[in-house]
């Protein structure tokens, strides 16, 4: 009887990172330019997650669970499957987290977006810079087309790391049943780009602690608990000024 | 060279013996030679217990193969496999487990519009599965687009004791030329010797070249004992033997050889073991394939291809280990 034990981690992996990235090249060329609409989608939910709305903050999780949804189906069904014979194992990962992101988006009190500035908050901004204006540099400067770049909204890893930045920034009950799809995903991703000797392969797994800690230290101080009320971009703008008189909200 | 260049005709001209020792009543699904036909100028090897041969150097699909759905990286492969074939190669080998590389070849066949009985198809049962093996071969069939295997092997000795009787059944009812074992990276050997002791195996897949060695010790001359053929995988450890080598000058004695490479001395060394069949390099290129193959050629002036005496595989493998 052979075990799987008698495998090693680069015995999983059967594709060299030529072809790898040739996945994004292809995938973009495809779908242009929905996968570019997607990423400056991802840029205007920052922008206005960060500003407040009800409408806005349901949004924000259905227009993830479509990017969630988009990466699953598409690239990772259509493009990353044929490659690697795991992906079927794996997107239910993708399924599970677009669905539950759609569930969020209807409950009837919202998860809030917002900037608390404690370490959560930090860390989540930290994140969804390093997923949007960042990622889709890392396969240029590796020495790849430019047509490869990561797009977050389109591209797995920019994307589950920029979810995870959101779910930092986010205040209110069962938010972290968001978490453990895209931390298992980060985990799943940081062996890929290890086996394949890629320098960027500690980033996701970063993400992913950072997203656990953040977890960890807004649950040791209660933060995310507090009455959605209390939160400033709930207020009403006189309200706020009182919440906030340094204005670094909005 | 572009496969759109090779035509059917071209390609049988330069594969011609192959295709006449199929026409010449050779087993129905063996793509070998005859043995005494004169083949193209790739070293062929008898496979024991039989009358066929193949040539000593094949061509492997982990990893370069598997590339998707990608049409540029398909022309890519097909490329190499039509300067495989037009260069005289004949064994691709594959595996369920190596992503799409069983499609990729299927392509490549279908494209190139390669003779079954040109190609000795070589794949492999990798499930644990107890009942799926069947299954899993007629998939894997699909893929390359074929009816019949020249050899089937059980990957990586996975649930070998379900799987081998599946393929011995399938040799039996002539759906199968020949059944053999797999271990690659040199893991399992003890295992493996002691399989190789007690079924009636036709091939054994090992890795061998000159840093990895042990299977000089058991596995080879078990193989020469019960005359089972011997496939060689990672002759190149992946490619990491020859990238560790670039840039290295080769020894002087290679021109005796008539190598011009570490690739080509290293394929020498491992051909020229008395109990190998064929290496199984796996490449992306062109001229990679082609010069794999020409280890395996006479050189110029010379009848046959020149290969190391035991002093000359000894001093390639030292002059490997000094350059490492």
């Amino acid at each position: 009887m052979t075990d799987w034990w008698d495998y090693h981690l680069i015995d999983f992996l059967l594709f060299s990172t030529r072809v790898y990235y040739r996945l994004f090249v292809s995938f973009n060329l495809a779908f242009w330019p929905v996968n570019l609409v997607l990423y400056l989608a991802g840029a205007v939910l920052v922008y206005r997650g960060l500003r407040g709305g009800r409408l806005f903050q349901r949004g924000i999780l259905v227009v993830l669970a479509v990017m969630w949804a988009w990466a699953g189906a598409v690239f990772m069904g259509h493009y990353y499957r044929p490659i690697n014979w795991a992906v079927p194992y794996i997107l239910p990962i993708f399924a599970f987290q677009a669905v539950i992101m759609v569930l969020f988006s209807l409950r009837k009190t919202p998860l809030v977006f917002c900037w608390r500035g404690d370490f959560s908050s930090m860390a989540g901004v930290a994140l969804l810079i390093l997923a949007i204006p960042v990622y889709p540099f890392f396969s240029v400067l590796a020495g790849h087309d430019v047509l490869a770049a990561e797009l977050f909204g389109s591209a797995p890893d920019p994307t589950i790391i920029g979810t995870l930045g959101f779910v930092l920034l986010m205040r209110g009950t069962w938010r972290w049943l968001l978490l453990p799809a895209p931390v298992l995903w980060c985990i799943l991703t940081s062996l890929t780009l290890w086996a394949m000797d890629q320098d960027i392969a500690w980033l996701p797994l970063v993400a992913a602690w950072l997203a656990i800690l953040g977890g960890w230290m807004d649950a040791k101080s209660g933060v995310t608990r507090k009455p959605e009320a209390t939160s400033p971009v709930h207020l009403n703008r006189a309200q706020r000024g009182a919440a906030d008189p340094a204005g670094l909200v909005e | 060279m572009a496969f759109a260049d090779i035509s059917r005709r071209s390609f049988l001209a330069g594969a011609g013996s192959t295709v006449a020792a199929s026409l010449a009543g050779m087993p129905l699904i063996h793509a070998g030679t005859a043995q005494g036909q004169v083949a193209t100028g790739v070293l062929r090897r008898k496979i024991p217990g039989s009358d066929v041969s193949i040539p000593a150097i094949g061509l492997g699909s982990w990893i370069t193969f598997n590339v998707g759905v990608d049409p540029v990286l398909l022309k890519n492969c097909t490329d190499v496999m039509a300067a495989f074939f037009a260069g005289g190669g004949e064994m691709i080998d594959s595996s369920p487990m190596y992503g799409s590389s069983q499609a990729t070849i299927g392509h490549g066949l279908k494209t190139l519009g390669i003779h079954r009985d040109q190609v000795f198809a070589t794949d492999k049962v990798w499930t644990s599965d107890e009942n799926g093996g069947g299954d899993q071969i007629a998939e894997t069939a699909r893929r390359w687009g074929i009816s019949k295997f020249d050899l089937l092997q059980v990957h990586n000795l996975r649930d070998w004791e379900d799987q081998l009787p599946v393929l011995q059944a399938k040799k039996a009812a002539g759906e199968l030329g020949y059944v053999g074992v797999t271990t690659s990276h040199g893991r399992r050997h003890e295992l493996l010797s002691v399989i190789m002791q007690r079924e009636p195996l036709d091939f054994v897949q090992v890795t061998y070249n000159p840093l990895d060695r042990e299977v000089e010790n058991r596995i080879l001359p078990i193989a020469q004992e019960r005359g089972m053929a011997v496939i060689i995988n990672r002759p190149f450890r992946g490619g990491h033997l020859t990238k560790a080598l670039r840039g290295v000058p080769v020894p002087e004695f290679s021109s005796e050889l008539g190598a011009q490479s570490w690739a080509q001395l290293i394929l020498k060394y491992i051909v020229s073991h008395p109990a190998v069949t064929c290496a199984i390099p796996a490449t992306t290129r062109v001229d990679h394939v082609r010069e794999n193959l020409a280890a395996a050629m006479p050189g110029k002036g010379k009848k046959d291809a020149v290969l190391p005496t035991p002093d000359m595989r000894h001093a390639i493998a030292a002059a490997i280990g000094d350059a490492l």
